[in-house]
């Protein structure tokens, strides 16, 4: 495992303020050459590095290879030893989206800063006689508390299935090693010749990774939240329908007003997954300027929604609109439709549409349930495989890089002391997730597998 | 004062160290139970092999002894894993045992300053401190002063013998065991333990019907572990292969029940790398035959030593397995092979420098460390002597780190970690082993042994020539281009280089260096050696850079010392599992602390911290 917590001087960053969307958040760096890192991403490099300390800098973060601006910033420069940590060091102002907050802690990770461990910059601090010494406590606590229950800092959000499936992977890569390992400790004649390295599991090792680091994406919308609106056409029963799932659900974050005509919007969790849901005006025809601008918004959003609820009224049924809208989406998973108030009819339901009462609130569970799996493309359960921290998809994807070395490697038959370099490059990454591989371990594996020794 | 140093034993650890510290000027005396056994290999008659061969030559760059007892008794040389790559080649040779012990002998003999003395140590004096060595007490009763004392008692302590059901005392078939001394190490707060270890039968060759084995030839060439020499002549005579079968293993599954090891007759815990034939057949019920490796015990000896199938069975089950390998039909055993079962120190107690924590001088080195191999006996015995020395001249102790030597993983992996089987060097315990190839062990240690005063100054300069010539090298090849004119004399499909330069050329793994100097006659006016150090440091450029990188990262917490008198009871917030860790192994630096198995991120940072605090209150 890299002892990354005790390095003391390499430029570290992390996100300083907390991990939600508001409007302005604050990126710390700090550590040997953060400035001239940082100006690396930054459009005002030339004047950032000359800059003195105690300056503050205006500018756009630029990611260089996709010639792309991601976020207009201000940034703060410190220069040694007149910083928190003691240390030269760089602020940087952001807007508070959160994807546009990891995509510049990516760049500044790309440029070379490694992301700090718990309580890291704290110690330094200390280390640098920035503190007295009951602060300096504190950061014992800080550093025990984070990483008690944890191997490593990517622990921290790792369901037990995920767990297991990267042990899984890990333990074949052993067994893997240990097949190159024993190669180079015993000579030929020992161990009766070569035994051919297979590759397969190289390959084998490196789908799986893969598809764990696909899961990302699902991760990321049970970390950010995901937008869900309700559409359909007046008094179908969207209001009641979102009213009934905010009632159900007891962890509103907050919840914004628009106007009726407008939209209204209300943090809530579905079976885990945190969801900005919108109760939209609804589709219909409108002349009221007011009214127009409110459909035109309301449009938007349903544009813009991962996924959306058109309500049909049961007690109706399928209106025009509602056949032509049901007709162009139903195909999709875009748009899930529900059939509101079977309580008051016993129409048949058309195939592929949910039948909801949000007055009983009968088929609301089945309705929840839908709306999860519809968004994680996954049936959700407790330990579902899924990796949603930024730190495990780098490992992880790390670790492939490694494998692909040592696939390339093999093709190329490179000796087996240079292959075996990337395997351990590739174990220690998956070990920083689940637990170190030691050399002991990968003997112990050797003596229990091998008949080796004269 | 009687003597500066007392050394206990004349195995490998004993023979380097006591030269280490005469050589430094140091008045020494041997003691070991007899002068005749003084660097007996009690097993098998090779030297060298995998990372062992590297270890080797790492005794040489620092000015020991065991390259040049082995170059002059080689009767068969090896390069090992040719095809695997540079970080995991070694050399191995095949001694002429008796020539190898003989030679040993007159080494010491004729060393200055050293005195050699048979006798048994019984007891290790204190002072009234009860802290500070003050000299040994021996089974006749001389009691010896000494300022610092290096214990190498190897198999010895307390060492017991199994064939079958015999049992006797003894460190080694035929020689008493040495008594007295571990509970005299007990009574002083030490904490030992018991391990295991066997070896096979020698046979007599004029049993064997040679003709049924396949013949194993040593390299046509034989190369010389020492730096200081350059070639080798002696008589290089063939190994032989032969296999168990199913009739020899069900003889041994029949009589399982006789050997010691299945009976719990044995506590101590054998190397599982060198498993026994037993445990072979028991362990791995499948495999139809076990590879043996005839080789001789010397010129002009009878004993063959049957490399493969140690045992501790019962001699009549010995000869009615053996019987049914092919060409031991008729095979007479000289001597049977036997498990030895001994005390040893658990290495925890040493500080790096392999001083006892406990009671400053005395210095341990060797099986007596739960390792076993004569290399790895052979490497702590100079550095215990390098550093009782250094200790005398109250200077710091030198400790090698990890990304310089194996003699550095193997005493950190000691008392760091401990062990709970007899520990043998692999190249994997290594995490940085392209730095530690067997040809740079001289450019990582021939200046540390001539700062020390173990290595000339002609050696040094040598050095520093070999280093200038390997620049060399690497700058010719940086800068010679391939020519058309270069295509006639150059094999087949080198036009895909022209014009590329010779260095990126051999990058190829298809590509070596001869082909390029065949070229550059410039090349091959550089000593054959240099030339293929230059093109390993090409080739594997990229992964020594990658490598370098990690070693820089890793220094950097070596670098961050621990003081010896260090409280850990003042440091608050760390868990007390971690606490008790810290104060057993006493680590010397960050680095080290954060190696103990445990010991936790967290209490490593946490430790950062009240160091930092406690060296700012001294300031
Ligand atoms: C049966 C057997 C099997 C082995 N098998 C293997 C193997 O499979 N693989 C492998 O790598 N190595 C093996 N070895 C180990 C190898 O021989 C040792 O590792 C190596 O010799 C250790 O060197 P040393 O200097 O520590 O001790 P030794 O070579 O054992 O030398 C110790 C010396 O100290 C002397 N001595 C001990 N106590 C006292 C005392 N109190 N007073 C005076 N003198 C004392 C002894 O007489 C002896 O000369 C085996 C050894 C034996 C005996
Ligand atoms: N019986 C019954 N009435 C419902 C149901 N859902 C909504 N309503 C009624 O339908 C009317 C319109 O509902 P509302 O939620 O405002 O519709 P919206 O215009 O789509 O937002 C209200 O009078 C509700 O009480 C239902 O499931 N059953
Ligand atoms: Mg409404």
């Amino acid at each position: 495992m890299e002892d990354y917590i005790y390095d003391t001087d390499d430029p570290i960053v992390a996100l300083a303020t907390a991990w939600s969307e508001s409007a302005l958040a604050v990126i710390r760096t700090s550590g040997r050459g953060s400035v001239e890192l940082f100006s690396r991403v930054f459009s005002n490099s030339r004047e950032l590095k000359k800059s003195l300390g105690f300056t503050l800098h205006y500018g756009y973060i630029v990611d260089q290879n996709r010639k792309k601006r991601i976020d207009q910033v201000t940034a703060a420069v410190y220069r040694a030893p007149k910083s928190y940590t003691g240390q030269e060091s760089v602020e940087i102002f952001c807007h508070g989206s959160l994807p546009g907050i990891e995509l510049i802690i990516t760049l500044l990770k790309d440029v070379g800063f490694r992301e700090a461990g718990p309580g890291e910059f704290t110690m330094r601090a200390f280390l640098n006689g920035k503190m007295d010494l009951s602060q300096a406590e504190a950061v014992a606590e800080i550093v025990q508390s984070k990483s008690r229950q944890a191997h490593s800092l990517a622990l921290n959000r790792l369901s037990g299935g995920v767990f297991d499936r990267i042990d899984t992977i890990k333990k074949k890569l052993v067994d893997l090693m240990s097949i190159i390992e024993v190669q180079l400790d015993y000579p030929d004649d020992e161990i009766g010749g070569d035994t051919a390295v297979p590759s397969d599991s190289v390959l084998h090792a490196i789908e799986e990774l893969e598809t764990l680091i696909d899961t990302y994406r699902v991760g990321r919308i049970f970390h950010e939240g995901v937008v869900v609106a309700f559409a359909g056409g007046t008094n179908a029963g969207k209001s009641s329908l979102f009213n009934l799932f905010l009632k159900e659900d007891r962890s509103i974050v907050s919840e914004i007003n628009g106007t009726t005509r407008d939209y209204i919007e209300s943090w809530i969790s579905i079976n885990g997954i945190p969801v900005r849901l919108f109760d939209t005006a609804g589709l219909r025809n409108a002349d009221h300027p007011v009214e127009l601008e409110g459909i035109r918004r309301s449009e938007e959003i349903i544009k813009n929604a991962a996924v959306v609820l058109y309500v049909i009224d049961g007690s109706v049924g399928m209106t025009d609109e509602d056949l032509k809208v049901f007709q162009e989406k139903g195909k999709g998973n875009e748009y899930m439709f529900i059939w509101n108030k079977i309580d008051e009819s016993d129409k048949t339901v058309p195939r592929g549409v949910f039948p909801v009462s949000a007055v009983t609130g009968k088929g609301f569970s089945d309705l929840e349930k839908a709306i999860s799996s519809g968004l994680t493309g996954l049936e959700i359960s407790g330990s579902e495989l899924m990796i949603d921290s930024l730190r495990q998809r780098e490992l992880l994807e790390r670790a492939v890089a490694a494998l692909k070395g040592v696939k390339k490697s093999l093709a190329n038959k490179v000796s087996l002391d240079a292959v075996a370099l990337d395997l351990k490059d590739g174990l220690d990454a998956l070990g920083e997730i689940t637990g170190e591989v030691s050399s002991e371990d990968i003997l112990n594996n050797i003596f229990s597998g091998f008949c080796v020794g004269k | 004062m009687d003597y500066d140093v007392i050394v206990i034993g004349g195995g490998h650890a004993g023979i380097e160290a006591s030269l280490a510290v005469s050589r430094l000027g140091f008045s020494t005396l041997m003691i070991t139970q007899s002068l005749d056994a003084i660097g007996r290999l009690s097993c098998n008659p090779a030297i060298g092999g995998l990372s062992k061969g590297n270890i080797v030559r790492e005794v040489d760059a620092l000015g020991g002894e065991m390259a040049r007892l082995i170059d002059a008794t080689m009767i068969q040389y090896r390069t090992l894993n040719k095809r695997k790559g540079p970080a995991v080649q070694a050399p191995r040779a095949q001694a002429d045992k008796f020539l190898y012990n003989r030679l040993a002998m007159d080494t010491l003999g004729r060393q200055a300053n050293l005195v050699l003395f048979q006798d048994t140590v019984v007891e290790i004096l204190v002072n009234t401190s009860g802290r500070d060595v003050s000299g040994v007490l021996t089974e006749r009763g001389n009691r010896i002063n000494a300022k610092a004392v290096i214990m190498t008692t190897g198999t010895f302590m307390d060492g017991r013998v199994f064939i079958g059901e015999y049992q006797a005392s003894s460190g080694r078939l035929g020689e008493p065991a040495a008594l007295g001394l571990g509970d005299s190490l007990r009574g002083m707060g030490f904490v030992l333990g018991r391990m295991k270890t066997g070896t096979p039968a020698r046979v007599a060759a004029s049993s064997l019907n040679f003709d049924l084995m396949e013949e194993q030839p040593g390299d046509s060439k034989m190369l010389p572990f020492s730096f200081g020499k350059n070639s080798i002549d002696r008589p290089s005579v063939p190994c032989f292969i032969t296999f168990t079968n199913e009739k020899t293993h069900t003889i041994i599954s029949k009589n399982m029940h006789r050997s010691p090891l299945y009976s719990g007759e044995i506590i101590g815990n054998g190397p599982r790398y060198c498993p026994s034939l037993e445990d072979k057949v028991v362990r791995f019920p499948d495999r139809n035959r076990h590879q043996i490796f005839v080789e001789p015990e010397g010129i002009g000896s009878q004993e063959m030593y049957l490399n493969g199938i140690s045992t501790s069975l019962p001699e009549d089950v010995q000869e009615a397995f053996l019987r049914t390998i092919p060409g031991l039909e008729d095979v007479r055993i000289m001597r049977p092979g036997y498990a030895v079962e001994y005390d040893y120190m658990d290495p925890t107690q040493l500080y790096p420098s392999l001083e006892t924590k406990k009671i400053s001088g005395l210095f341990v080195a060797g099986q007596t460390n739960g390792t076993s191999g004569y290399e790895e006996a052979a490497c702590q015995g100079l550095m215990a002597g390098i550093n009782a020395a250094l200790k005398l001249q109250s200077k710091d102790p030198l400790i090698l780190s990890r990304d310089l030597a194996y003699t550095g993983v193997l005493i950190d992996d000691l008392v760091t970690l401990g062990t709970e089987e007899p520990y043998r060097m692999f190249t994997s315990r290594a995490e940085y082993r392209l730095n530690l190839r067997h040809d740079s062990a001289d450019i990582r240690l021939v200046p540390l042994g001539y700062r020390i005063g173990l290595q000339s100054e002609e050696v040094f300069d040598r050095l520093n020539k070999k280093i200038e010539g390997i620049e060399e090298i690497k700058a010719l090849l940086a800068s010679r281009y391939m020519k058309s004119s270069d295509l006639d004399s150059a094999p087949e499909g080198f036009s895909r280089h022209l014009g590329k330069k010779f260095g990126q050329i051999l990058k190829n793994p298809d590509v070596n260096i001869d082909q390029l100097s065949k070229l550059e006659p410039r090349i091959e006016e550089y000593p054959r050696e240099w030339i293929s150090h230059s093109e390993l440091d090409i080739k594997y450029e990229g992964y020594i850079i990658r490598q370098m990188k990690q070693v820089e990262r890793f220094n950097k917490m070596e670098k961050k010392r621990i003081p010896r008198d260090f409280d850990y009871d003042l440091v608050e917030g760390i868990s007390s599992e971690s606490r008790e860790k810290l104060k057993k192994i006493k680590p010397c630096s960050i680095g080290q602390a954060s190696r103990i198995s445990g010991v936790r991120n967290s209490d490593i940072a946490v430790l950062m911290v009240m160091l930092k605090r406690s060296n700012r209150n001294e300031e």
